[in-house]
């Protein structure tokens, strides 16, 4: 066997696996996107770029993209930053740390849908649990109608985001924080470093690595996240809470135009594969330097 | 790898072989969960038919309402539709014109046609072919809360919107803390929450192929409205209530009034049963007019069906009286059945009495293409007037503009 091949050869079957799963409907999405295509999928002609044109003469869809950057932006960000101190806490041994533990990540076994749908009556503006919360603790006298504008509609949602967020990221965290050796802190403690230089100089550059990962793999899983957006306000009201998921799902579900929503699906795709490249890229210098 | 390749072929075939013989005089039959009830009742029903005609299946697949639309789309564009399914009366045109569903005429007799009450029959019927039979109807009317209505001098629910708008004033005045009108305001249904102003108004969704968006009354009914939000004699907030939620907010006794179908009547028996509530016409506007939508389900046969007459008998069988009564009874729905609708069930029932007398002034959904377009046009633009971020008329120019521009599309 020629030493060249060999590693090609082994990686072929999942390759081939891949290529099933991800270029095959890639393709079929394509074929959609370039077609004037009924609401049952039924090609009627080729009309190169005519779907994208009309997505384009839409404001709606420019709302909803840059939505989606925000509500990704500040989901992903307000993650890694709450679960850091979460994740040092339930790292430090003290009593009762396993059932901390079990309490953090049990919003993980909960559907997600689920979770928006719960989320969804809490914000109920007559009868929801958090305006009659608020009132009780006597914040406030007037009841807030959380879903019924995007003001406040939307920074929930992102709150609601990050809330499901966090198990994901925090296990993630702990397995990184337990990789670090106990004796680099005694050391630095010898040198007199405080716990802010050590987390600093010690902590943060060791988990790098994970916060790295939690950062791609929470950016993609929330950009295509649809479930807390359509449970709670189905992009509305009047789209503006609209990102491009709900968008696609309006375009393609409701209005049966399966064109536009492939297209809509093509340009995901390929902000997830530009965003996707350059963190590759990045990462790759950082280990050749 | 030939072998491997020649074992998954055996595999397939199989597979193939053994969803054909599950075929072979076997209807399949999706269905839309109207309640709880609604799977039960199709389950029992087929189990009568397959009782009464030997050699054939009937296999029922419940489908939530609101995923109904989407698991068509996707079961039609692979070819595993089902062979009869219900869908709503306003998507047949869609489905006619992509050749989706087959026309009925082959099976309908008269006799057949004259078990429907016509209004009913309608809107299935397209270029004056049956392509489908009415299988749930419903209308609206205003269910208003009357010990409400009683504290602030009024018997009834007064019948035109400006008399209401005064009675609604002196619920709020009375300081009970009740909204007087329940409007709702997101999701499904929220243009036709709007079309019942514009219809009292005299206005029209859709007037010789022209959107009536930007019709006087139009604005009118959006003013009206907007008049009852700013006014505080709606729940605060209407964007973010649906028509569950507002329905919800009137059994809790939070809002006097809520415009829905007759399905609430048995909602209430069951939830608050203490609430004394009554049943009337949605106000009319200032020249006297008033309008209710009237809606109804299809039941359609596809045209790739390969058990046509066997699907045809199911319905037949279904649209018997007996049925009917079984279905409506479980569902609250109007009776489409002329025969059906003698039954004392609904003959005597106050609720329904009131539905059905306003059935004459019905309107359904014009049959047009791209209806689910303007309806999402028409609920934005309506939400962007109700949350005070549009100026009225722009607003509703802009929404005709667009939804004139969808017509001439299609």
């Amino acid at each position: 066997m020629n030493r060249l091949a060999l590693p090609y050869l082994l990686i072929l079957p999942s390759f081939v696996l891949a290529a099933a799963i991800i270029l095959w409907p890639v393709g079929e999405i394509v074929t959609l996107a370039v077609h004037d295509v009924n609401r049952f999928g039924m090609l009627r002609g080729f009309i190169g770029f005519d779907n994208f044109r009309e997505l384009f003469a839409d404001p709606d869809f420019f709302a909803a993209l840059w939505r989606t950057l925000v509500w990704t932006a500040a989901v992903v960000l307000g993650t890694l930053v709450v679960s850091t101190p979460i994740a040092l806490i339930l790292n430090e041994d003290f009593y009762g740390r396993s059932l901390a533990r079990v309490l953090i990540m049990l919003p993980w076994a909960i559907s997600l849908t689920m979770t928006a749908i719960v989320w969804r009556w809490a914000l109920n503006g007559e009868s929801g649990m958090l305006n009659s919360g608020l009132r009780g603790l006597g914040l406030m006298n007037e009841n807030i109608q959380w879903l019924a504008q995007a003001s406040t509609a939307f920074p929930m949602q992102i709150l609601i985001g990050i809330l499901v967020s966090i198990p994901f990221t925090v296990t993630i965290f702990l397995g990184g924080l337990s990789s670090v050796p106990e004796d680099l802190y005694d050391a630095a403690a010898i040198e007199g470093a405080g716990r802010w230089t050590q987390f600093r100089l010690i902590t943060l550059p060791l988990l790098r690595p994970f916060i790295n990962i939690a950062f791609v793999l929470n950016t993609i899983y929330v950009f295509n996240s649809f479930p807390i957006i359509w449970a709670t306000t189905q992009g509305g009201p009047a789209n503006s809470t609209d990102i491009l998921v709900t968008y696609l799902y309006k375009l393609g579900f409701r209005l049966g135009k399966l064109g536009e929503a492939s297209a809509v699906s093509l340009i995901m795709f390929a902000i997830l594969l530009v965003f996707t490249l350059i963190y590759v890229r990045l990462t790759m210098r950082e280990e050749a330097a | 790898m030939t072998k491997f390749a020649r074992a998954l072929l055996f595999a397939s075939a199989g597979l193939l072989a053994l969803g054909n013989a599950a075929e072979a005089g076997t209807v399949r039959v999706t269905i839309a969960e109207y309640s709880k009830g609604t799977g039960p009742y199709f389950e029992a029903a087929a189990k009568a038919f397959e009782a009464a005609n030997p050699g054939t299946k009937i296999q029922i697949e419940v489908v939530p309402w609101d995923n109904l639309q989407q698991k068509l789309t996707t079961d039609i564009s692979a070819g595993a539709n089902s062979d009869l399914s219900i869908i709503g009366t306003r998507w047949l045109l869609d489905y006619v014109r992509q050749g989706v569903v087959a026309p009925l005429d082959s099976y309908v007799t008269p006799e057949f046609k004259g078990r429907f009450i016509e209004t009913f029959l309608t809107p299935s019927v397209l270029d004056g072919k049956v392509y489908g039979l009415p299988i749930a109807a419903s209308a609206r009317a205003v269910y208003y809360n009357k010990d409400v209505f009683a504290k602030a001098g009024y018997d009834t629910l007064p019948a035109t919107w400006a008399e209401f708008k005064t009675a609604a004033e002196k619920i709020k005045a009375s300081g009970s803390g009740v909204f007087p009108f329940g409007l709702q305001g997101k999701e499904i249904e929220t243009d036709v929450y709007y079309y019942y102003g514009l219809w009292s108004e005299g206005g029209e969704i859709i007037k010789d192929g022209k959107s009536g968006l930007d019709s006087p009354a139009a604005i009118e009914a959006a003013k009206l409205y907007k008049s009852f939000i700013d006014g505080g004699l709606t729940q605060p907030g209407v964007t973010s209530y649906n028509r569950e939620d507002v329905q919800n907010l009137f059994k809790q006794g939070k809002v006097a009034t809520v415009i829905t179908a007759p399905f609430l009547s048995g909602q209430i028996k069951k939830e608050a049963p203490n609430l004394n509530y009554g049943v009337a016409a949605i106000p009319a506007g200032p020249s006297g007019d008033h309008g209710t939508y009237g809606v109804t389900d299809s039941i359609v046969l596809f045209a790739n069906s390969k058990v046509k007459d066997e699907a045809w008998k199911f319905l037949d069988f279904l649209f018997t009286t007996d049925q009917r009564v079984a279905f409506d009874k479980v569902e609250g729905f109007l009776p489409v059945n002329a025969e059906e609708a003698k039954n004392p069930l609904f003959a005597d029932n106050a609720d329904l009495k009131v539905f059905a007398s306003l059935l004459p002034k019905a309107r359904f959904a014009p049959v047009i293409p791209g209806w689910e377009d303007i309806a999402q046009t028409t609920s934005n633009a309506i939400q962007k007037i109700y949350l005070g971020q549009g100026e009225i008329e722009p607003t509703l120019k802009e929404a005709a503009a667009k939804v004139n521009a969808t017509l001439s599309k299609n």
